[in-house]
């Protein structure tokens, strides 16, 4: 029986459930001193003072470590190197100080006992505003570029080229230009054209742990670092970075991660590994729900002008676009190259003048979230074609249909489009009945659908197989289990070894001991770290069947290997079991090599993801209360390993998706300071609120990775958002352009639309 | 977040929690749900906290033409007590049914949300419409006030010091009554934008009280619009929308209970 496709609990579920994980601020460290971050109130200021005396004074209280005291040796804007704000805040929440004490009471107690005194500086908060010449600068005290390698972790897409006219204030730190034949002829001559100006906010990625990490030194020296991270190699080499070190003297260890959707890349490890370092004791920081909300880095607001064109028949002509990405206060790196190529959706264009700009304010250290610049990007996309489809007189499916994406055609970089199920996810989510009953709804609901894709990425990645005298399989990679990866290496690992995946156990090693995975985001864990699993687990059957060569003298060639026992082919009599060859292998005197594989892979292509969503809505257009009565989503997964896993997936991805539509703005008063900083202001998606959601798996499989499957964590969320939009502006009868579409702007738009037509 | 160093104190009898709640800065404790937040949020720094969830001041009993509802009821309760489960009193239990989450009525209490006095609670607007009374005890003895005589604003009541709501008592409605509790909620915290709750009374006469929109809730006229009542606006929701939104749940919250009173025979 394979052990592919069969659906099954998540390994580390049991200990999920019951509480008997230990995440990473669990861990018994003995002699461990508590850290609480002291933060910015001012959105811009130099830092004139900071006054620890006070703090200090109270029993329990260690140190107040400030920049300076922290032994870094880069340069740097970036939160890697400026943990602590050294003469410049650029923006409120940024940590400027840390207590460090023996409890995390007396460090809370400390912390508003410490004095900072600030010069205010002009706080730049409109991000428009920001980028014309002459505007004030979010940052006035810059050190030399460095951004460390975060960028290229999250999707494989190139930076455009690189175009100077355009006059700008030193406050857009990067411009993308993507630009391909008269995208304005081209409109000029369209039958179709739909216009729009699309806002979304900064997004919590509100992962339920909120960030903590630990760090301590060795008697030897070597820097420890525990941490809930995405990515320990990463992080290991920001550390190096950061503090000057050589990368054998820092050990990350990554523990079981409380989710993290792109938030949790070196923002704590800095601030603890200084504080070991200048303190020579151990120190965890674990942030408040609180801190969280101020401290760490959502999902950048987005301005996005958008024009598109189609012919009479559907065809897509031209697409201009200027996407104006909100960078806050990040050096380091933006999402407008990301969301800049992907405004084009899964479609063919014939011409196409694209911009994006990452423009800095005053605002938060921005940071990746779930599908980094693509929801916002086909939020702006959908609702246009929807109104193409309209004002042509197509069916939404048809228009799509007409310009997706096939294998071959050349995508955005210049790069023909892989293996990719635009035409098929789209033609099975099509034949679901809800849309078939999109007419013969009451007045007030209505069905949407939109439309979306996540590239995918790529990186070289390595993993070990190997067998215990026990029989059992134990598989070991350093990738971090964010979505449930390590349940599908087990899959993969049981399938080719020979195993029933009951008998694989996947480990997560550390930087010291383990085989190389880059981070885990992206979606390219399951691709190609299982590429790598896939790898291992044949060349430990192959150290196998040399083994039970010898044993039964039989060629290898000759024999299979079935739920555990080596047998002959044909002749299932001769067998030996898998436990009995490694008890004679694992001991004194033993015969064979060890049962063990190592693998690697480096595929050079990544592996897109198309998702497509249906919504059915219901708009009281008294209040303007959007009700969600059902979703649906149809993903092409390459191949479902385990299909509960992947349907956890989509369901979750959909989920973040109705957060961005109808609930989620991190919102800021004039002066840049957060007014919405705890979930009684902020609103998520709480089960209560999320319809039933029906997930449509379309395998279309991807040809380099493990038994077809791919990375499939992110396109679920890109075109949730434009799916509800679509089927509010369908039941409420008029289009919003700004997320989220709470009751107040669903009620105004209604309303405006109503005095326009009066 | 942690709260700042506080004490804690069980009360055995009412006389200890009334003596004890004499400390400068003391604070009653009873569910926690609206006290707990503020003290992580070191919002507030009581010098002690005075747990009062031993006084046995929960439980729901009618008594002659009243029903008497111990300050400790939890919402849970409320919700689904057969003692409320008539028409005229459903806007009580719909409510309380709407609280919050499930963790939060199984543990939060009538008489702590009417003395936090949030000006979004929606309970008070229930009281209101329903006329009921608080009944308060202190060392000096026992008082009754109006339920709306007792909230003056913002977090702000008329207890005293060493005060306790010990019951909320609430008048039957006459048979044909119909009452009802209608709200738009903010999405993140369930506290009303606006809600009205709504009593009809047999001959057509009703009373209704509004929450949410200004600094307590309060009564609406009979009859009388809603211009001249004062609505706040905020960043989520501005003064237009809950002055527009006010209106609709005010008359959702009158034709839901007229419904029902059409049931009450």
């Amino acid at each position: 029986m394979s052990a592919i496709g069969v659906a099954r609990p998540r390994l580390d579920a049991p200990d999920k459930v019951t509480g008997a994980t230990r995440f990473a601020a669990d861990g018994h460290v003995h002699g461990l001193l508590h850290a609480r971050l002291v933060l910015a109130t001012e959105a811009h200021a130099l830092v004139t003072g900071i006054d620890g005396k006070e703090a200090l004074a109270l029993p329990g209280v260690v140190a107040v470590l400030a920049a300076a005291d922290l032994p870094l040796e880069t340069s740097g804007n970036d939160r890697t190197a400026e943990p602590l704000a050294r003469d410049e805040v650029v923006f409120a929440g940024q940590p400027v100080a840390m207590v460090v004490a023996q409890s995390a009471a007396a460090a809370e107690d400390a912390v508003e006992l410490v004095s900072v005194s600030y010069e205010p500086l002009a706080a730049v908060v409109d991000v428009e505003e920001a980028m014309a010449p002459g505007a004030a600068l979010a940052r006035t005290v810059e050190d030399e570029e460095s951004g460390g390698d975060l960028e290229s972790i999250h999707a494989g897409v190139d930076k455009g080229s690189e175009d100077e006219e355009e006059p700008l204030s030193g406050n857009v730190l990067d411009t993308i230009t993507r630009k391909e034949g008269d995208a304005a002829a081209a409109l000029e001559s369209s039958d179709a054209v739909a216009e729009g100006t699309f806002r979304t906010p900064w997004v919590y990625q509100a992962y339920i742990e909120p960030q903590v990490a630990t760090a301590w030194l060795e008697p030897a020296g070597t820097l420890v670092v525990s941490t809930a991270t995405q990515g320990s190699f990463v992080t290991r080499n920001e550390l190096a970075r950061a503090y000057g070190l050589p990368l054998e003297r820092i050990r990350v260890v990554a523990e079981p991660l409380g989710g993290a959707f792109g938030g949790k890349f070196a923002l704590m490890e800095p601030l603890v590994a200084g504080a070991a370092l200048a303190l020579r004791r151990p120190v965890r920081l674990a942030l408040t729900r609180a801190e969280d909300f101020q401290a760490t880095n959502p999902a950048s607001a987005q301005v996005t002008h958008l024009r598109v064109g189609a012919l009479e028949d559907g065809t897509l002509t031209g697409i201009e676009a200027r996407m104006i990405v909100d960078r806050g206060s990040n050096a380091g790196w933006g999402v407008e190259g990301i969301t800049s190529a992907l405004v084009v959706g899964p479609y063919r264009w014939q011409a196409r003048d694209i911009r994006g700009y990452g423009v800095q304010t005053n605002r938060f250290t921005f940071g990746a979230y779930r599908a980094p610049g693509a929801p916002t990007a086909a939020f702006a996309l959908e609702s246009l074609l929807d109104e193409l489809a309209q004002k042509l007189d197509l069916d939404p499916f048809e228009l799509r249909l007409k310009n997706a994406v096939v294998q071959g055609d050349i995508g955005i970089s210049g790069n023909p489009f892989p293996t990719i199920g635009a035409v098929e996810v789209l033609e099975r989510l099509r034949e679901h009945p809800l849309w078939g009953m999109r007419d013969s709804l009451p007045d007030d609901e209505a069905v949407g659908m939109a439309c979306g894709y996540w590239p995918g990425g790529n990186e070289p990645a390595a993993a070990v197989c190997r067998v215990d005298p026990d029989g059992t399989l134990t598989v070991v990679t350093s990738a971090v289990d964010m979505s449930g990866v390590s349940t599908g290496f087990a899959a993969i690992a049981a399938e080719a070894f020979g195993l029933s995946a009951d008998n694989v156990r996947v480990v997560s090693a550390d930087t010291a001991t383990g085989p190389y995975s880059g981070a885990s985001g992206g979606s390219k864990v399951t691709y190609t770290v299982g590429k790598a699993v896939l790898r291992a687990a044949e060349a430990a059957r192959r150290k196998l069947l040399a083994a039970a060569s010898e044993e039964l003298e039989i060629s290898p060639d000759d024999l299979e290997v079935v739920d555990g026992e080596v047998r002959a082919v044909g002749a299932p009599d001769r067998s030996i079991t898998v436990e009995e060859i490694a008890r004679r292998t694992l001991r004194f005197g033993g015969r064979h090599e060890p049962i063990e594989g190592h693998g690697g892979s480096a595929q050079t292509v990544g592996a897109p993801s198309v998702a497509a969503h249906l919504s059915h809505v219901r708009v009281d257009r008294e209040t303007g209360e959007v009700e969600l009565l059902r979703h649906v989503i149809a993903q092409d997964v390459g191949r479902a390993l385990n299909p509960a896993l992947v349907e956890g997936q989509m369901r979750g991805g959909a989920t973040q998706g109705i957060g961005w539509a109808l609930y989620e703005e991190l919102a800021h008063d004039e002066d840049g300071r957060l007014v919405t900083g705890s979930f009684l202001d902020y609103a998520i998606p709480v089960a209560e609120k999320v319809p039933e959601i029906d997930t449509l798996i379309v395998e279309v499989p991807a040809p380099d990775g493990p038994y077809g499957a791919k990375g499939i964590g992110e396109a679920p969320v890109v075109a949730a958002p434009a799916a509800i939009a679509n089927a509010v502006a369908a039941a409420a009868g008029v289009r919003l352009y700004e997320l989220p579409m709470t009751p107040p702007r669903v009620w105004a738009a209604l309303r405006s639309s109503a005095g326009e037509s009066a | 977040m942690i709260p700042a160093e506080v004490r804690y104190v069980r009360a055995s009898s009412l006389d200890e929690a009334l003596d004890a709640l004499g400390e400068p800065d003391a604070k009653a404790l009873a569910g926690g749900q609206s006290l707990l937040p503020v003290l992580k949020l070191r919002i507030v720094r009581p010098s002690v906290l005075v747990d009062i969830g031993g006084l046995g001041l929960a439980g729901i009993e009618t008594v002659g033409d009243e029903v008497r509802i111990g300050a400790l009821t939890t919402w849970d309760r409320l919700a689904s007590d057969a003692a409320l489960a008539r028409p005229a009193l459903a806007a009580l239990a719909e409510c309380a049914a709407g609280v919050g989450d499930l963790q939060v009525r199984n543990r939060g209490t009538l008489g702590g949300s009417l003395a936090h006095a949030d000006p979004a609670s929606d309970v008070l607007a229930v009281v209101l419409a329903l006329g009921a009374r608080l009944e308060l005890r202190s060392p000096e003895g026992e008082r009754s006030l109006a339920a709306s005589d007792f909230v003056l604003g913002p977090f702000t009541t008329a207890l005293g010091e060493r005060e306790l709501i010990t019951s909320v008592v609430v008048p039957v409605p006459e048979p044909g009554s119909g009452s009802a509790y209608v709200s738009v909620e903010h999405p993140a915290s369930g506290f009303a934008l606006a809600g009205a709750a709504a009593l009809v009374r047999p001959g057509g006469s009703s009373s209704v009280a509004l929450t949410g929109v200004g600094a307590r809730a309060s009564l609406v006229p009979e009859g009388g619009s809603l211009d001249d009542v004062e609505i706040y606006g905020d960043r989520f929701a501005p003064e237009g929308y809950r002055r527009h939104v006010a209106v609709v749940v005010v008359r959702r919250a009158l034709e839901r209970a007229r419904a029902r009173a059409e049931e009450d025979m």
